[in-house]
């Protein structure tokens, strides 16, 4: 365990030097850390609970539009946009858990998809609250200890601050009583249950804490476009991202989550600079590549292998 | 003193099939009461609906006194019912130790008191020095093990067996007869489904036998084998 | 005075409209009930279709339904064998591994048709595009009716195909009971590769139908009719065929009519709440047995 709290604590360091570096990659990078908080959040719930989620841009979207709304509208500011938003992120996801758990793997995702597609058509047509389709724009924001936070430097930080918050409270909960019951839950049901452990409840927590750390990505993630409009936010296409990006990089690790964000986003930059759009293919081929070659996931297999080489060395 | 178990006139039916016909029985605190019959007699189906798994049609379970018949089955282990698995069920990617974890963290919240209680079953079964090995790798002997590990670290009242011996060759079986007669001079109360007759004649005080859903004999192990209707039972399904 | 008229002007629209949801839906159900799995391709597999019209329109100036002819073979062909080398690898993996192999195929899919054909919307000019048929004072435009009646053709068919046929037979046979099946001797792996087929072959023919009416947009259309299959098929029960079809024209008329008396904007947002409502209240669907909730 502490291993990786020496890991997260290395990679932070090198994240806070990066832009030190020269600016040319900078949105790149806040790419690259948004989707790594995105996909651990979404780890919680798809990973380590197991219910295959592909509609967290509802939480993105709940994140950034709050804080936009809330700038843009009503002149709160973004810290205190991003706890209303993480508050009614966490209510969504515990209405919405409660009365999707029972279903079936499939119909729980489709139920996803269906979810995040209405939050889609409720931010078009009420357009008195979230400007409808034309959408909102973010044209002042308040600067705390004098940062602009419209710099991309600024927005650097905050995306990197999100990503170790989110792999934080992975790890935080990973050797806790918590982690261990979400790990069980996934594995085995029953054997669950007959440990004392109530899956409803511990699927639903999981459910909650997702939702909400991914909505504050959506806070960060507002910031940093400042021009929020419904098709770009509540996309079928941005929760199939995320939900890939972890299964790629491996489901249920601590490290998955994020080198799949790496591995994607830098993939498909380079591809979009090469073929100028379709970057979503990447997507697409290394999820057919993960599905047939490496199941668990690059992190995943990868583990699962140094695990079983470290015992076969014993046995 | 008070029964620990009492199910009394359980009926089990899925669809039109009755699994279970109205069977009733008691445990007294230190006993071991077995379970036995024939292959799809109904004793596993009563075994999983004492434990919460399968649904009772009619009938009540009683608990320490409480009435479980509709509880989870999540709450009956968390009022004392540990239960084992017949098939292997571990954690898949869990290591052993981690295994035993989850049943420990149910009475201890804490990560170090839940380590120590889990190494501290893992010891009594056996199991300590493969603490650290992927619960994938083991055989079918150290599995069972593992099992009875994973209950016992849930600090359970009542231990429920479901055909923990099955598959275990004599030196294995010999080992586990011995490790449950330890855990009953202890006090510890005892229910187990058997196929495996020795484990029964040396561990069981008290034997119920099954057949096609309904209890055909009642009594000790030597009782029970030497009863007519009990040998033409298992006789029959040959 | 109620509106007549206009009534029964958007309930033939509509019904013509659910006409072709139904053929989505039914390929959706037909490949679940077979193969026991959701495939989110489905609504790529009908841009693929419309694509195909595409090309054939630009390149030889053929009429879509001309194009029907290559197409339901090809898109057969390509199905089967996308079965065959793909998702057959995965089949007895979880059922979430398999969905997850079919948002590949469709990402895939997607991307490489925005790769080709660029992002811009397209659509085939047919001459009688504007012509009406009249029945009374109602007006049903030609090329609805033409793929109603195209719907009915090739449900039909399908009928035929499944009811009076040795392979329709070791279909239905799979479709309830796969080890049942594999006992009596049916090759399953085939039929199902059969049945992938069929599903791609009739989610093209939808396409083809569709690409007078519509326009294309390889990343957007897809999904969106994928969606609309998924609703149709929830609807009625997955694996149903014949609640399918009534899902389809379902759909079709609660869109039109919830489109022209009530908000319309919210036209795409009925069909997705009562799909959200039914998913939770009767996951089975209207007419399904038991998907034995959790």
């Amino acid at each position: 365990m502490s291993r990786n709290v020496l890991i997260l604590l290395g990679l932070l360091v090198a994240g806070a030097l990066y832009p030190l570096t020269g600016s040319a990659f900078i949105t790149v990078g806040i790419s690259v850390l948004l989707f790594t908080g995105w996909a651990t959040s979404w780890n919680l719930l798809g990973g380590w609970a197991g219910q295959l989620s592909l509609g967290h841009a509802s939480f993105v979207g709940l994140g950034a539009y709050i804080v936009a709304v809330g700038a843009s509208q009503f002149g709160i500011a973004p810290w205190w946009s991003v706890l209303i938003s993480m508050a009614v992120a966490g209510v969504l996801a515990a209405v919405w858990g409660k009365l999707t758990f029972g279903l079936r793997g499939p119909y729980f995702s489709l139920s996803t998809i269906a979810i995040a597609e209405i939050m889609r058509l409720v931010a078009i047509n009420e357009g008195w609250l979230t400007g409808g389709a034309s959408g909102v724009f973010i044209d002042s924001l308040p600067e705390p200890f004098g940062i602009d936070l419209f710099d991309k430097t600024a927005q650097y930080y905050l995306a990197l601050l999100y990503a170790a918050i989110t792999i934080g409270i992975t790890l935080f909960i990973s050797s806790r009583r918590f982690g261990y019951q979400l790990k069980a839950v996934r594995d085995n049901e029953e054997a669950a249950m007959a440990a004392g452990i109530n899956p409803s409840v511990v699927k639903l927590k999981a459910f909650v804490l997702s939702g909400m750390l991914t909505a504050l990505g959506g806070g960060v993630y507002g910031i940093f476009l400042s021009f929020i409009e419904p098709h770009l936010i509540f996309n079928l296409l941005l929760s199939i991202q995320i939900a890939l990006t972890v299964i790629i990089g491996g489901r249920g690790t601590i490290w998955g989550p994020a080198v799949g964000a790496a591995l994607l986003v830098i993939a498909g930059e380079i591809f979009r600079t090469a073929f100028a759009q379709a970057n979503l293919l990447v997507y697409g081929v290394l999820i057919l590549v993960v599905i047939l070659v490496l199941p668990r996931g690059i992190v995943g297999e990868y583990v699962h292998k140094l695990v079983r080489r470290k015992y076969a060395k014993r046995a | 003193m008070q029964n620990v178990l009492e199910a009394d006139s359980i009926k089990v039916q899925f669809g039109g099939l009755v699994a279970v016909n109205n069977v009733s029985l008691s445990l007294a605190p230190g006993q071991v009461l077995g379970l036995i019959g024939p292959n799809g007699a109904g004793k596993s189906t009563l075994f999983n609906a004492i434990t919460g798994f399968a649904p009772v049609r009619s009938g009540k379970v009683s608990f320490l006194g409480q009435d479980v018949t509709q509880q989870p089955p999540y709450i009956r282990t968390r009022n004392g019912m540990g239960r084992t698995f017949q098939t292997e069920r571990p954690y898949e990617d869990l290591t052993v130790l981690e295994n035993v974890l989850v049943a420990a963290f149910l009475k201890n919240p804490k990560r170090k008191d839940a380590e120590r209680v889990a190494l501290s079953a893992l010891d009594k079964v056996g199991l300590l020095d493969r603490a650290h090995q992927l619960s994938s790798d083991l055989n079918l002997a150290r599995l069972r093990r593992l099992e009875l590990a994973k209950a016992l670290a849930l600090d359970p009242k009542v231990l429920f067996l479901d055909e923990i011996m099955a598959g275990l060759n004599p030196p294995a079986l010999k080992e586990m007869i011995e490790f449950l007669r330890t855990l009953t001079a202890t006090g510890m109360s005892i229910v187990m489904v058997e196929h495996i007759m020795e484990a029964i004649i040396q561990l069981a005080d008290h034997v119920i036998v099954l057949a096609s859903g309904n209890k055909i004999a009642e009594g000790t192990a030597t009782e029970v084998i030497n009863n007519e209707q009990v040998i033409e039972a298992y006789l029959g399904t040959d | 005075m109620f509106d007549y008229v206009s009534f029964f002007q958007n309930l033939s629209n509509g019904v013509l409209i659910g006409a072709v949801y139904a053929l989505i839906g039914v390929g959706l159900t037909l490949v679940f009930g077979v193969m026991r799995t959701i495939n989110f391709a489905h609504g790529d597999f009908v841009v693929l279709g419309m694509y195909f019209a595409v090309v054939f329109n630009a390149v030889f100036g053929w009429d879509p339904y001309l194009t029907l002819f290559l197409a339901i073979p090809a898109g057969f062909i390509v199905g089967a064998l996308m079965q065959k080398y793909l998702l057959a690898r995965v089949i007895d993996a979880k059922p979430e591994t398999m969905m997850l192999a079919t948002l590949g195929v469709s990402l895939v899919i997607a991307n490489v048709l925005l790769l080709v054909f660029g992002g811009e919307p397209k659509s085939v000019n047919v001459p009688y595009a504007a012509g009406t048929f009249n029945v009374g004072e109602i007006r049903i435009s030609v090329v609805l009716l033409f793929a109603g009646l195209a719907t009915l053709a090739v449900i039909i068919g399908l009928y035929l195909l499944l009811n009076r046929t040795e392979v329709g037979r070791a279909i239905r046979a799979t479709a309830e009971n796969r080890l049942g099946a594999e006992l009596v001797g049916i090759n399953t792996k085939k039929i199902q590769a059969i049945v992938f087929g069929l599903g791609m072959a009739l989610a093209v023919t939808a396409g083809v139908a569709l690409i007078p009416l519509l326009f294309a947009s390889p990343v957007t259309t897809g999904a969106l009719f994928t969606l609309k299959a998924f609703v149709v098929t929830v609807l009625g029960g997955l694996g149903n065929i014949g609640a399918a079809i009534v899902g389809g024209l379902l759909l079709g008329v609660v869109e039109v009519l919830g489109a022209s008396y009530l908000d319309s904007a919210y036209r795409d947002a009925y069909g997705l709440l009562v799909f959200v409502i039914v998913l939770l209240v009767k996951p089975e669907g209207l007419f399904g047995k038991s998907v034995k909730r959790v």
